[in-house]
């Protein structure tokens, strides 16, 4: 099994580093698109580099994901602690009702009332990943059975190392799934963005629907679907990385 | 808290703005712009505070469900009269637009009134009463309050006609992608509980479509689809080309899918083997078995795999305004596209609304297909 | 009734059924029973052809199995398993209906058939009927399985380790009632278990298998008396003699009650011709009420501090009880003699330590349930 895992360790390595060298081969997607659109004089979205909207788009989805697992985590552990007991239906109530919400329609709500650009996008992409982030950690929290923080209390245990040395290790897995689902949103809502103006995969395929140009649309398509998997194969390794640390803490 | 949260919509922030035109901002204006209105929500806010500090559970609830309710009603009508008085004197294209003190305001509301219910989705009927009230009392401010003044409500009147078409089209797409979804979905699921091969190509093929971004999945599909429409003529003539509606619905229909496939095989695979061993040994046949044990079983987790999908396909069917497609996504990036708020609100609120409704429809039918016997 | 001619079942290279012959009469109870993976339950499952052997033939009423349509043949063989499979989803009376309902029976039918049923497993109808699954404890759960598979009235019963689950005062208590109700219907039963104590108590002939081969096909006292090879006679244990006890009912060896004491106000003592020691006490209408020590005592009123008021239920036995469930309670209770009651606690006569003892070491003579002539 651990010999199964490092072989999936190592495939994703090598797709992350096929990944970085894909994007970063202008010429390369220059001669592909070409090839499949001969007709069409211009193949590369001239705006910028594909390895500039590669990174616009991890900027905008590294910055609030930090920023929803930041606050996101520690907020569901707060609600399940006896202090923050009288917020947890609340935070329930509003990560569920919060989770059906469209995506696509929050972050335009967040135009008109936090503007344009680059961080009213981060705030609106944050705000919007913390559902799923908080509604796991606490998912997680409360599906410790009560018999394992009894014998962690019985063994002498402070509230803060019951927490630590036994809460979130077995809670890890389903926080880290929240997590992935957190991300998977992001990565998708953050290529709307480019109709709010923050860059990202998102314009050449924006772009290149309004002026019928498919080989456009390709260039921002293609990397972001193999960004999205990517992304999600390297959380689903940690996924499985501290599911071990589970299991290994329950026997 | 949700009293706090009030409190800062309605003293820290603005309450509405004054714009020459559509497009270009504008002055601020503080929650005193509704008059008397203002009082009220002073005061209501004051009554959602009594909920953190009143002796009795009972009182606590009570005074934060009457806060929230209250708030909603009082702010419909201090913003019809602030638009009112605001624009006397403007001329015909200003605009009174809601400052970000309002959408506060209501996330405060909202906290209020969650803390005041308990459990959102299960006492629909009891909710019933208040909100008819509500929504009496906010359609009157409509009529009789000036709210039809603002600028969202201008907005929607200039155009009204292309709304419903386009909120029609919104749904008629979302609907066409769910049904497909399902057709597709629910056949697929059963196969995969038959077939383990099916199982693992199936989960894995819907889970590696639903990561790959929306847009991104259009974008795909739009090429080769372009590419077969000019190909083959009949196709075109069907509708199958890049831009139009095929490209949106085969995207919708295959985002549809993972929910519904994973939760159909879930559903079917939970079903005890004691209980299909006992089946069979009755001598029910396969489809005896499939139709009176295993689907009615396995049916409340499928409605929720089609409740998922639903809310999914509310939202992503904006995006498929980029491949031709006519529905309030239109709305939306149009409104983006001019930095047009109110455009942008008239678009994203409805779709809210939208998948808001489908997830309480979808839940309350969810249980309402739970047998008695199973039933928590 | 039902003849297995030649089976032989392989999976792969593994054979789980090796050449099996059997033949099983009308109205018999033949119990399959050997260690996990020898093959009995394999054995079962080929009657109703959950599972097809892979050569040999099955008669049941000397048709071949295999010339019936799969369903229409299992409609026709009641079945019962370890883990019930109840449907969830239905009701009790919902669950027994299901092969009625197969076979399209009229509703009225139907529902005089469930109060049967429920009334022969010992369930109140009113109580009972329209109850789900899940509020069923394991042995009303149990039963209802039981109630379900002789629904249709089928001639022959497939039971798979039904009692396994149980708890094991409650596995005693099932046993003796599908004794009583086997007395009353004489079904054709198969039955798999891996319990002897069961085996001997329920069977009319054994079944003893090892890996797939059949060891010994005989009546319980052969069995016992007369192992076929060391296999069996491991498989049996070392207490034999206790065990021959569970063939022995209490209605068999008991005799009329010692001396009967008549009514408890009027402690009369009537010398019976033994004149035992002990006497039981019993009210006016029969039912027992506790003990006296005779010794000391005078002829004439008996002190009420003489008498020893009991319990009944847990001082007594009744009559279908075996040997070996008076032998215990004796054990339990230090006493040398057992009541026997009926179920409304009324004296039927007693049961001594003598007559157990006989019956341990005279064997067969006061075996109740012998099969018919020649049947073996």
């Amino acid at each position: 099994m651990s010999s199964r895992r490092r072989i999936n360790l190592e495939l994703v390595a090598l797709a992350a580093a096929a990944f970085a060298w894909l994007v970063s081969a202008q010429g390369f997607w220059e001669s592909l698109l070409r090839a499949i659109f001969p007709a069409q004089p211009m193949v590369l979205m001239p705006r910028d580099t594909l390895a500039a909207f590669v990174a616009q788009h991890l900027a905008l989805v590294g910055v609030s994901s930090a920023v929803t697992i930041v606050i996101g985590i520690p907020l569901g552990i707060f609600v399940t602690r006896r202090r923050g007991a009288e917020f947890r239906s609340l935070v329930i109530a509003a990560t569920d009702l919060g989770q059906t919400f469209p995506p696509i329609a929050v972050l335009a709500l967040a135009m008109p009332v936090l503007g344009f650009g680059f961080w009213p996008t981060v705030m609106a992409l944050s705000i919007y990943g913390l559902f799923p982030v908080v509604g796991s950690a606490i998912a997680g929290i409360e599906a410790v059975p009560r018999a394992v923080l009894d014998a962690a209390e019985g063994m002498g245990m402070s509230p803060s190392q019951r927490l630590l040395r036994v809460e979130l290790p077995l809670a890890a897995r389903v926080i880290v799934s929240g997590v992935r689902t957190s991300v998977a949103i992001n990565i998708g809502t953050a290529t709307v963005g480019a109709a709010i103006g923050t860059g990202g995969l998102g314009v050449p395929i924006i772009g290149g629907l309004a002026v019928q140009n498919m080989a456009y649309v390709l260039e921002g398509a293609i990397p972001a679907a193999m960004l999205a998997v990517l992304a999600d194969a390297v959380l689903g390794q940690i996924e499985a990385a501290v599911t071990v640390a589970d299991s290994a803490a329950t026997t | 808290m949700g009293a706090f949260v009030a409190l800062a919509g309605v003293t820290v922030l603005p309450f509405v703005e004054l714009r020459p035109n559509r497009l270009v901002p504008g002055n601020a204006y503080s929650v005193a712009a509704a008059g008397p209105w203002a009082y009220l929500l002073w005061l209501l806010v004051a009554v959602g505070f009594l909920s953190a500090v009143a002796p009795t559970a009972r009182a606590r609830a009570a005074s934060s469900t009457a806060s929230g309710y209250g708030l909603v009603i009082a702010l419909a009508w201090g913003l019809g009269a602030a638009s009112t008085a605001l624009l006397v004197d403007q001329t015909a294209v200003a605009r009174v637009s809601l400052g970000s003190g309002v959408w506060v305001l209501l996330a405060g509301t909202a906290i209020l009134g969650f803390s005041g219910g308990e459990e959102r989705r299960r006492k629909l009927l009891r909710w019933a009463g208040p909100l008819v009230l509500v929504a009496g009392a906010v359609i009157a401010a409509f009529v009789w309050g000036g709210l039809d003044r603002i600028s969202l409500a201008r907005e929607f009147s200039v155009r009204a006609s292309s709304f419903w078409s386009l909120l029609g089209g919104h749904l008629a797409m979302s609907g066409a992608g769910l049904g497909f979804g399902l057709l597709l979905g629910v056949p697929l699921g059963l196969w995969a509980t038959r077939n383990r091969h099916v199982r693992a190509v199936t989960l894995g093929v819907t889970g590696v479509i639903q990561t790959v971004p929306s847009l991104a999945l259009l974008g795909l599909l739009i090429a080769p689809l372009a590419a077969l429409g000019v190909a083959v003529p009949l196709l075109r003539d069907l509708g199958v080309r890049g831009i139009g509606a095929a490209p949106g619905l085969i995207a919708l229909t295959l985002y549809a899918l993972l929910p519904i496939v994973r939760n159909t095989y879930v559903g079917l695979a939970e079903v005890e083997p004691a209980v299909i061993d006992a089946g069979r040994g009755m001598g029910m046949s396969s489809w005896q078995l499939l139709w009176r044990v295993e689907f009615p079983l396995a049916l409340p987790l499928i409605v929720e795999g089609v409740r998922t999908a639903a809310v999914l396909l509310i939202g992503i069917t904006t995006l498929t305004v980029f491949a031709g497609a006519r529905n309030l996504g239109i709305l939306i990036f149009e409104g983006l596209g001019q930095f047009a708020p109110d455009l942008i609100l008239l678009g994203a609120l409805p779709v809210i609304a939208l998948a808001v409704i489908a997830d309480v429809a979808l839940s309350a039918l969810g249980r309402a297909f739970t047998p008695e016997g199973v039933r928590a | 009734m039902i003849r297995l001619e030649d089976i032989t079942r392989r999976y792969g290279d593994e054979t789980a059924v090796d050449s099996l012959s059997l033949e099983i009469a009308e109205g018999e109870v033949c119990v399959l029973i050997g260690p996990s993976g020898c093959g009995k339950t394999t054995t079962l499952r080929m009657i109703n052809r959950l599972i097809e052997p892979t050569s040999g033939h099955i008669f049941v009423d000397d048709r071949d199995i295999l010339s019936l349509p799969a369903e229409e043949l299992r409609r026709g063989l009641g079945y019962v398993i370890q883990s019930i499979g109840l449907f969830p989803h239905l009701t009790v009376a919902g669950n027994i209906c299901v092969v009625p309902r197969l076979l399209g029976w009229e509703k009225s039918r139907m529902v005089d058939r469930v109060d049967e049923l429920l009334k022969l497993v010992g369930l109140d109808p009113n109580a009972y009927r329209d109850k789900y699954p899940r509020q069923l404890s394991g042995g009303e759960a149990q039963r209802v399985g039981v109630a379900r598979a002789l629904a249709a009235d089928p001639p022959v019963l497939l039971m798979d380790e039904p009692f396994g689950a149980v708890d094991p005062l409650n596995r005693e208590r099932l046993q003796s009632e599908f004794a009583r109700i086997q007395r009353e219907l004489k079904k054709t039963v198969i039955f798999v278990t891996h319990d002897i104590d069961e085996a001997i108590r329920l069977a009319d002939k054994i079944a003893i298998m090892r890996d797939g081969k059949l060891q010994q096909f005989d009546t319980p006292e052969e069995v016992l008396n007369h192992p076929a090879n060391k296999f069996v006679h491991d498989f049996v244990g070392a207490d034999r003699a206790l065990k021959r006890l569970v063939r022995v009912r209490v209605e068999d060896v008991m005799r009329s009650p010692a001396t009967v004491l008549d009514g408890a106000d009027l402690l009369t003592l009537q010398v019976g011709a033994g004149r035992r020691r002990f006497a039981y006490v019993v009210e006016p209408d029969g039912r027992l009420i506790g003990w006296v020590d005779t010794l000391g005592l005078d002829e004439g009123s008996v002190p009420e501090a003489a008498l020893t008021r009991v319990v009944p239920a847990d001082a007594s036995v009744r009559p279908d009880d075996s040997l070996r469930d008076a032998l215990s309670r004796m054990l339990g209770l230090g006493f040398r003699s057992i009541a026997v009651t009926d179920r409304n606690d009324v004296l039927l006569g007693e049961v001594t330590f003598a007559a157990v003892e006989d019956a341990m070491t005279e064997g067969d003579e006061h075996i109740s349930n012998l099969p018919p002539e020649g049947a073996a």
